[in-house]
């Protein structure tokens, strides 16, 4: 028969937490059905937003910044390129949002039933995908429109889109911890984000950083290098920059292990601060 | 044997004040800090103190106390809904637990989805939900709803799920608050089966209620709880039974010399007498009591008609002596003095009354003294009998004793 021991005192993520998160996966598979679900089920235009979103931002992009700026474009049509960028931003700052909001949300949740909380936060991040896959394919629709074929390196695309994801975990997991202490992460996060629309090479392309900073810039802004790696993938047929790509992953998948080990470490006031 | 539930040395402390703090508040009180300022005293409330208990498997366990005892508590941190700031707590098995209406259920979420997710997180596989789907709909009778979310659902309804859910997913641990409280009297009386069956097949039930009735026949064990500490650990009929002395003697307490006033005329004591006209701080039951209201009158009073009642704590007294019934009036009164009023071979079970009183004006019965209660008194004495719930059934229903006998006629096997 199992034991369950409720000690006193702050948590610590151990061998025993992803063991557990390993028994809750249905329990997360749910949560992250019911969050689609509920999304589109009371919006009018329901799953059409996953495409308007990106679509229009990326031509409201495409207008201003290629028509009145000199900002170049790789080569490529305007339209396609802020399309490619907004797909993976679009993404991440509203999988970022919905999951940093998950446990103020779920409050009622978390004060009455025990789960590992960690599963409200990852499926906000989760929940997300099913938007990214589609804006995916309006960019892969867009592309055609273009005359442009699928390449032998789309096979690299659940690269970038892993790293997508992982990178939104990592800012979800912790933000969503801070947030049951400190309401104000409702407010800055926008702005925040707002900001990180910017430094993210989403309207221009990577090579306008410094070529002495790109790669480190790259590596530690995993949307920089999601969105470049997109583009190369699907816009030029080209494979993406592997060990820039890869090192990204690697260090996003460090900070999703450190918000993770935060996480756990204010899990057990979260019931009575919420 | 081995124990369901250890409780080592568990404290729980809230702090008071605001549900949560802004960034602002934090940098005002670190800046304070540093600068040498005296912080607000934070108000820490102990729900739990260093509380130390266990339960052995396939135990009846009840929790009582006053509110805010930390009953609750006790039972939020065993389902690890919270988490005690120091100590620990060992629970064996898979855990049910109903603390409020609502507990283990999504809001969001079907009557069906909720039946899976707690199943899920009781970690049963899917087919043993499956299996206990049916029982589950049936013993909620939720009937149509449960394909709606939770949150259309009345609260009667929530109830009544998250009671099924919690009592019949195959718990080792049954925790049940209050809760049961809010539903109606057919619902309550199935859950208390429910619990009943289950310790009968050896479950663990940790029971919180204010309903001593049902504590007493349904628990072996109880323990008292008061701001945060155990008072009382033992067989729960002895840990009912102090309960219920401790809330009487509060009671009792709280009431020690008032005086009331009316227009003219005062009530300054009331005293008990026995039969020797002894003073007497309690009554022996079966023997004469004398009530005897002692009054100040400012002026001569004509005709002042007395009354005296007895109250059990429900609305309206259940004996009266009054003397615009018995026309007994004493002409006038001025000064100081005393009225008495002696109740023959009281026959009233042992427990706790009030005594009620006022004086009406002969003519046109005005009122000189509001009718309003002037004091407790204990009815000396132990409750005997060996009735499943003996304690708590005649400390909280009738008062009146007289004598009975049970009789039997065909079809009864005894």
């Amino acid at each position: 028969m199992p034991v369950l021991e409720v000690v006193g005192g702050p948590g610590r993520l151990s061998r025993e937490s992803f063991a557990e998160l390993w028994h809750f996966r249905e329990v997360l598979w749910a949560f992250v059905v019911r969050q689609v679900k509920v999304r589109y089920k009371q919006a009018v235009v329901g799953i059409g937003w996953a495409i308007i979103q990106p679509v229009l931002a990326a031509l409201v992009f495409a207008l201003f910044l290629f028509r009145y700026s000199s900002v170049p474009s790789e080569g490529v049509p305007a339209l396609l390129f802020t399309l490619a960028g907004m797909t993976g931003w679009t993404y991440f700052s509203s999988a970022t949002a919905l999951a940093s909001e998950s446990l103020v949300t779920n409050q009622a949740l978390l004060r009455k039933i025990y789960f590992p909380r960690e599963v409200l936060p990852l499926s906000g991040a989760l929940a997300g995908v099913l938007d990214l896959l589609l804006a995916l394919g309006v960019l892969v629709v867009v592309t055609f429109a273009y005359g442009i074929g699928p390449a032998l390196s789309w096979v690299a695309l659940p690269l970038p889109l892993l790293l997508l994801v992982v990178a939104a975990a990592a800012f979800g997991n912790g933000l969503s911890a801070i947030n049951v202490y400190y309401r104000d992460v409702r407010y800055a996060l926008p702005f925040v984000l707002q900001l990180g629309l910017f430094v993210s090479p989403i309207a221009y392309p990577l090579s306008v950083v410094p070529s002495s900073w790109r790669t480190i810039y790259a590596i530690l802004n995993p949307v920089a290098a999601a969105t470049d790696s997109l583009r190369r993938i699907v816009v030029h047929g080209h494979w993406p920059d592997f060990p820039v790509l890869l090192a990204s992953i690697g260090w996003s998948l460090f900070l999703l292990l450190c918000s993770y080990a935060f996480f756990k470490r204010l899990e057990r006031g979260f019931s009575d601060r919420v | 044997m081995t124990d369901a539930v250890v409780f080592e040395n568990v404290s729980k402390r809230f702090r008071g004040g605001q549900a949560y703090r802004a960034l602002r508040d934090d940098i005002v009180g670190a800046l304070g800090r540093v600068v040498g300022l005296k912080r607000g005293s934070e108000q820490v409330v102990r729900a739990l103190d260093d509380v130390s208990f266990s339960i052995p498997e396939g135990q009846s366990f009840a929790l009582l106390g006053p509110n805010g005892a930390g009953k609750t508590t006790a039972l939020k941190v065993a389902s690890r809904i919270t988490y005690p700031t120091s100590g620990r707590v060992r629970v064996r098995g898979r855990v049910g637990a109903l603390i409020e209406v609502g507990t283990g259920m999504h809001p969001e979420l079907t009557g069906r989805e909720n039946v899976d997710l707690y199943g899920r997180i009781l970690g049963l596989s899917r087919r043993d939900v499956r299996s206990r789907f049916d029982e589950i709909v049936e013993f909620a009778d939720i009937g149509g709803a449960l394909e709606q979310p939770v949150k259309q659902f009345s609260s009667g309804m929530q109830l009544r799920l998250g009671f099924a859910l919690a009592a019949h997913l195959e718990p080792d641990v049954l925790l049940v608050d209050e809760a049961i409280a809010v539903g109606d009297a057919g619902f309550q009386y199935r859950c208390v089966e429910r619990m009943r069956e289950l310790v009968q097949e050896g479950r663990t039930l940790v029971f919180v209620s204010h309903n001593m009735s049902a504590i007493e026949s349904l628990c072996e064990r109880g323990v008292l709880l008061d701001h945060g500490r155990i008072t009382a650990d033992g067989p729960a009929r002895d840990v009912v039974r102090d309960y219920l002395r401790q809330v009487e003697a509060s009671l009792v307490e709280e009431d020690a010399a008032r005086s009331v006033t009316g227009g003219g005329l005062a009530i300054v004591d009331v005293t008990l007498h026995d039969e020797s006209g002894g003073r007497v701080e309690e009554a022996a039951p079966g023997r004469p009591l004398t009530v005897r209201l002692h009054f100040r009158a400012s002026s001569p009073i004509d005709e002042p008609i007395f009354e005296v009642g007895l109250n059990d704590g429900r609305i309206g007294p259940f004996a009266l002596a009054s003397m615009l019934i018995d026309g007994q009036a004493p002409r006038s009164i001025s000064g100081e003095g005393y009225v008495d009023c002696t109740f023959a071979d009281l026959p009233l079970l042992p427990r706790v009354y009030e005594l009620w009183g006022g004086v009406r004006h002969g003519a046109g019965f005005g009122d000189l003294v509001d009718w309003q209660r002037l004091r407790f008194f204990r009815v000396a004495g132990e409750v005997d009998g060996g009735g499943p719930a003996a304690v708590s059934h005649s400390l909280s229903n009738a008062p009146v004793r007289l004598p009975y006998r049970w009789g039997f006629g065909g079809g009864v096997s005894n």
